[in-house]
C-alpha cells in the first residue's frame, strides 16, 4: 500500500514539473538563425524570425523569455521602443529572475521616462522564481499532509513528530499561497502596455472627442477595467483610470492567450 | 463655423465716407471731430441722422443727448473705423443720433464739444431746416431709391411696411479661382474658392465646401479666412477657401461648381405696429422681424485640361513626384560602432505633391546593406503644397568601408514640362560590419556589468551591443494553480490522502474487532448464550447474567433486580453449588426475569 501511494506522489509531481519545461527540438534551428541574424547586424530580419518562432504552434502555452528579450533586442535596433519593452516585460513575466531583461527594462523604461516598478513583490521574485514556490511549497505541504495522516494512524504518536507535521503541512502550503501571489501571471491577464509610439490620451467617454483626462506615454504598464468594442477603460494608476482606443495598447499576455 | 454678419452702425461710417468724400482722412495721431447730417432740410415727420465722427481716436466722451429747441437729439449708437491711406492708419469712431423734428422751422445744431485724448474738441454748427409737409417734399432732392448713409437696406423713401425682395444673387454667390487651368497628371495647383454674403443680412453657414469631381484630387479644406470687401457699392462679408487640387487622369474635366450651404436671415414683412422706421432706428437700424432661407451658395464650373506625363525621358529613379525640388543629404552618425547603423538622411524640399512622392533611390550601395526608409514632411504651408520631406534610411556596413551610399531623386517639372534629377554625392563616413559571435547563455548571468545611460541619451538594450542570449527554455504562460495539471495532480493528492487515511483507518478497525456498537452486540450474544447454556456452571452462568443486565440495564427500576442477581452470582461463586450447573428452574426463572427488562422498552 505505502509503495504504491509513494508511486503515486512521485508520479504527479514529475508531471508537474517535467511539464514545465518541455524541450521543442525543432525550434532550435530557427532560433540559433534568428539569433545569429540579430547579432550580425540584421534586426529587421531577426524581429521577423523572432515573431515567426514566436507565433509558432509549439510556443502557445509556453514561451522562452530568452526569445522575448531577444525579440525586445531586435525591436529597440529597429526603433521601437514600446514594442521592445513590451517585450521586455513578457520576457519577465515568463521568468521573473531573468536579470538581463529586468536591467534592459529598467534602462529601456528610463529613456522612456517611465520608473520600474520595484516594490516587494518583485524584489521576491527575482530571488526565487515563483514557480518554485509555488511547486516546492505545494510538495512540502503534501508531504506534511501524508506524514501527518500516517503518523496518527501508524504512530509513533508523539507530540513532536506530529507537531512537525503539522507544520510541513501548513507551511507548504503557505509558500505555495504566497508563491501565487506574487506571481506576475496571476494578473497578467488584465494587464496591457502602451505600443503606440507616441503618448495616448485617455478620455473620460469611449469617443474621439471626449475630453481628454490625462496622458499616458509609451511603454506605460496599464491595467484594463473594462472593454466596449475597440475602446478600453484602463487604469494607469490609483484612481486614474480612462477610455483609450484598443489599436494603440497590447495585451500583456499575447493576444491567444486567455485574453 | 459659423458667420454672422449683421448691420452694425460702421456701416453708416462707411456711407458717410462714401459720401463725404475720403478727403477728411487724417493722419494717425491727428485727432478732431467734426459734425454732419445725413440731410439737411427734411419735411415735418421725417427724420435724419446726424454723426459725430471723431477722427484720430478710438473712444471719445459725447452727449447723450443735443438739447435744441424743435428738436430732439438722441444718440443711438457709435462705431469704430480703422483705415488705411498710403500707408497710414487712421482709425475714427462715429456717434449717430436721430433728430426727430418737433415743429417745422429753421433750426441750428449747435457745435458740439467732444473730449478724446485728453482733450476737447468742438464740431461745428449745422443748419437744418424742417419743411411743412404741403411745401416742396425732400424727395425732390434725394433720389427715392438710396437708402440713408448708415441704414443699408432699409430706405426712408420706401413704402411703409413694404419689404423689397432680395436678389438671392447678389446677396450670396462664389468665385473660384484656379492658377492653372491645364496641368499635369499629379501637378499640385493651388485653388482658391471664396464666397460672398451681403452683410446687410446675417448668415449661418452649415456643412463644408463640396467640391470635387471624377478624375481630380482636392485636397482637404482647411479653415477658411474672413474678410469684408465692398462690390458694386454693397459690403460683403468673404469666406476665403485655398486648397490644392491635382488631376490624376488625363483629359478634359468639367468641375461642377463648388457648393456651400448657408442659412440667410432674409428681411420679412413687418407686423403692423413695427414698420415705424423711428422704431426700426431706434433698433440700430435693422430689421427684427425676418424669414430663414436654406441656401446653396455655388461658384461658377471650371474645366480643366489635365495632361498625362510624358514618357520620353522618363528617369528610372521617377517615383511619382511633380513639382520644383531640390535635395539634400547628411550622415547622423559619421563613425557607428562595428555592426551598427549609420543613418542615411535624404531631404526633399520644395514645392510639388510631397504625399505621392516615392523616396530617393541609393546609389553605390555595394557595400550596405539597406533598408526602405522612414519618412516624415514637415511643411511650412496649412496645404502641405510647399515643405521639407525628409527620408531615413538605415545602412549597415557589409564592408568596412569610408563613404556613405549616394542619393537620386528624379521629379516631373510642369514648368518647364521636363523631368529632372537631382543627386547627392557620398559622404564621408567610417564603417565597418560586427565580427562578434554569440554570446553563451551562461556568460549573460544576471552579474553582468551594464553601462549606465546618460541623461538624455538613448537607452541601448543591448548587454553587449545587441548580442542576443542563446537558449530556449520554456515557461508556461499561466501561473501554476491556472494550469490544469497543477489542479489534477492537487486533487490527486487530495483523493491519496483521503485513500490513505481510510485505508489505515479500515485497517485500525479490523484490528481493534469493528466499531463498539459491533462488538456490544457480539459481546450481548455471547452473554445470551452462556445464559442459555445448560452446562454452563451457576457461577458462569450468573457472570452472564451480571454483564448482561450492567450493560443493558438503565434507570433505577434495574437496580433490585442487577442487586438480587449480583448477589445470588456471589453466594454462589463463594459459597457452595456454583460448579454445578444451574437447575432448570432456576434458569428459568433468571431468563424470565432478565426477558422482562429486555422486553422491557427502556431494555434493549
Amino acid at each position: 500500500m505505502n509503495k504504491k501511494l509513494t508511486r503515486t506522489i512521485i508520479a504527479g509531481c514529475l508531471f508537474i514539473v517535467c511539464s514545465t519545461d518541455p524541450i521543442c527540438a525543432g525550434l532550435v534551428d530557427q532560433v540559433t538563425s534568428a539569433n545569429a541574424s540579430l547579432a550580425g547586424g540584421h534586426p529587421i530580419e531577426a524581429l521577423d524570425s523572432y515573431k515567426a518562432i514566436l507565433s509558432s504552434p509549439e510556443l502557445s502555452e509556453s514561451s522562452s523569455a530568452e526569445l522575448w528579450f531577444n525579440r525586445a533586442l531586435a525591436e529597440e535596433k529597429n526603433g521601437n521602443a514600446p514594442a521592445a519593452s513590451l517585450s521586455l516585460r513578457r520576457a519577465l513575466l515568463l521568468d521573473p529572475g531573468f536579470a538581463p531583461a529586468r536591467r534592459q527594462l529598467g534602462v529601456l523604461l528610463g529613456g522612456l521616462g517611465i520608473p520600474l516598478a520595484s516594490g516587494w513583490r518583485e524584489a521576491m521574485t527575482e530571488m526565487i522564481p515563483p514557480e518554485f514556490l509555488i511547486l516546492g511549497g505545494s510538495i512540502i505541504g503534501w508531504i506534511g499532509i501524508f506524514a501527518l495522516i500516517i503518523f496518527l494512524m501508524l504512530g509513533p504518536r508523539k507530540k513532536k513528530i506530529v507537531l512537525l507535521a503539522i507544520i510541513l503541512a501548513v507551511a507548504g502550503h503557505g509558500v505555495c499561497v504566497l508563491g501565487t501571489l506574487i506571481d506576475p501571471r496571476l494578473v497578467a491577464a488584465k494587464q496591457a502596455v502602451i505600443t503606440a509610439k507616441e503618448a495616448q490620451e485617455l478620455k473620460s467617454t469611449p469617443a474621439d472627442n471626449a475630453a481628454s483626462l490625462c496622458s499616458a506615454v509609451p511603454g506605460t504598464l496599464i491595467r484594463i477595467v473594462s472593454r466596449n468594442g475597440s475602446w478600453w477603460c484602463v487604469s494607469v494608476g490609483p484612481g486614474v483610470s480612462g477610455w483609450i482606443h484598443s489599436d494603440t495598447v497590447s495585451p500583456l499576455l499575447p493576444s491567444s492567450k486567455g485574453v | 463655423m459659423q458667420l454672422i454678419r449683421t448691420v452694425p452702425i460702421c456701416l453708416t461710417a462707411a456711407s458717410f465716407l462714401l459720401i463725404g468724400g475720403l478727403a477728411d482722412v487724417r493722419a494717425a495721431g491727428d485727432v478732431s471731430a467734426r459734425a454732419e447730417l445725413s440731410k439737411s432740410e427734411v419735411t415735418a415727420g421725417e427724420m435724419t441722422e446726424l454723426q459725430l465722427k471723431v477722427t484720430g481716436a478710438e473712444v471719445a466722451d459725447v452727449p447723450h443727448e443735443i438739447q435744441v429747441e424743435g428738436l430732439q437729439i438722441r444718440l443711438t449708437g457709435q462705431s469704430t473705423q480703422v483705415q488705411m491711406v498710403n500707408f497710414k492708419v487712421a482709425s475714427s469712431v462715429v456717434y449717430s443720433y436721430i433728430v426727430m423734428p418737433l415743429r417745422t422751422g429753421k433750426f441750428l445744431i449747435p457745435s458740439v464739444t467732444v473730449s478724446a485724448d485728453g482733450r476737447q474738441f468742438r464740431t461745428q454748427s449745422l443748419s437744418f431746416s424742417v419743411l411743412d409737409a404741403s411745401g416742396p417734399t425732400a424727395a425732390a432732392s434725394v433720389p427715392a431709391t438710396s437708402s440713408p448713409p448708415g441704414m443699408p437696406g432699409f430706405s426712408q423713401s420706401r413704402p411703409r411696411a413694404a419689404t423689397p425682395k432680395p436678389d438671392m444673387g447678389r446677396v450670396a454667390f462664389g468665385e473660384i479661382d484656379c492658377s492653372k487651368k491645364t496641368l499635369y497628371a499629379g501637378e499640385m495647383v493651388p485653388v482658391e474658392i471664396r464666397y460672398y454674403f451681403d452683410a446687410c443680412y446675417a448668415t449661418q453657414v452649415r456643412g463644408r465646401v463640396d467640391f470635387g469631381g471624377e478624375g481630380v484630387l482636392v485636397e482637404r479644406f482647411p479653415d477658411p479666412k474672413e474678410g469684408r470687401e465692398e462690390r458694386n457699392g454693397v459690403l460683403y462679408n468673404v469666406l476665403t477657401f485655398h486648397s490644392l487640387l491635382s488631376g490624376v487622369k488625363p483629359g478634359s474635366i468639367d468641375l461642377a461648381p463648388a457648393k456651400l450651404d448657408c442659412q440667410i436671415q432674409l428681411p420679412g414683412e413687418l407686423p403692423p405696429g413695427f414698420d415705424d422706421p423711428v422704431f426700426q432706428q431706434l433698433l440700430g437700424g435693422q430689421a427684427r422681424f425676418g424669414q430663414t432661407r436654406e441656401l446653396a451658395v455655388k461658384t461658377a464650373p471650371l474645366l480643366l485640361e489635365v495632361l498625362p506625363l510624358p514618357k520620353e525621358g522618363r528617369p528610372a529613379s521617377f517615383a511619382g513626384a511633380v513639382g520644383q525640388f531640390d535635395i539634400d543629404a547628411i550622415v547622423s552618425n559619421n563613425h557607428p560602432s562595428p555592426g551598427d547603423p549609420a543613418m542615411l538622411n535624404v531631404k526633399i524640399g520644395g514645392k510639388g505633391n510631397f504625399k505621392g512622392m516615392g523616396p530617393p533611390v541609393l546609389t553605390a550601395t555595394d557595400v550596405w546593406r539597406t533598408y526602405p526608409p522612414t519618412d516624415k514632411f514637415d511643411s511650412s504651408d496649412e496645404l502641405s503644397y510647399t515643405g521639407v520631406k525628409s527620408f531615413d534610411f538605415t545602412l549597415i556596413a557589409q564592408k568596412p568601408t569610408h563613404v556613405s551610399p549616394g542619393a537620386e531623386f528624379s521629379f516631373f517639372d510642369p514648368q518647364s514640362g521636363k523631368y529632372q534629377t537631382l543627386i547627392t554625392k557620398p559622404l564621408p563616413l567610417e564603417a565597418s560590419p560586427e565580427s562578434t559571435a554569440i554570446v553563451p547563455a551562461n556568460n549573460l548571468s544576471g552579474k553582468q556589468s551594464q553601462p549606465t545611460p546618460s541623461p538624455g541619451s538613448k537607452p541601448s538594450l543591448t548587454p553587449r551591443k545587441g548580442d542576443p542570449i542563446a537558449g530556449l527554455t520554456l515557461h508556461s504562460w499561466k501561473t501554476p494553480v491556472q494550469r490544469s495539471e497543477f489542479l489534477t495532480a492537487s486533487i490527486s493528492m487530495l483523493v491519496a490522502t483521503g485513500a490513505l487515511a481510510g485505508v489505515l483507518w479500515f485497517r485500525d478497525l479490523q484490528a481493534r474487532g469493528g466499531t463498539a456498537t459491533s462488538r456490544r452486540k457480539r459481546r450481548l450474544s455471547a452473554l445470551w448464550a452462556n445464559l442459555t447454556d445448560e452446562t454452563m456452571d451457576a457461577a458462569t452462568t450468573y457472570d452472564a447474567a451480571v454483564e448482561y443486565l450492567e450493560m443493558t440495564a438503565q434507570g433505577d427500576s434495574c437496580h433490585a433486580i442487577l442487586a438480587s442477581v449480583n448477589a445470588k452470582r456471589d453466594h454462589l461463586k463463594y459459597g457452595s453449588g456454583g460448579t454445578y450447573p444451574l437447575n432448570q428452574a432456576d434458569r428459568e426463572k433468571l431468563l424470565s426475569d432478565l426477558r422482562l427488562y429486555i422486553t422491557t422498552p427502556k431494555h434493549e
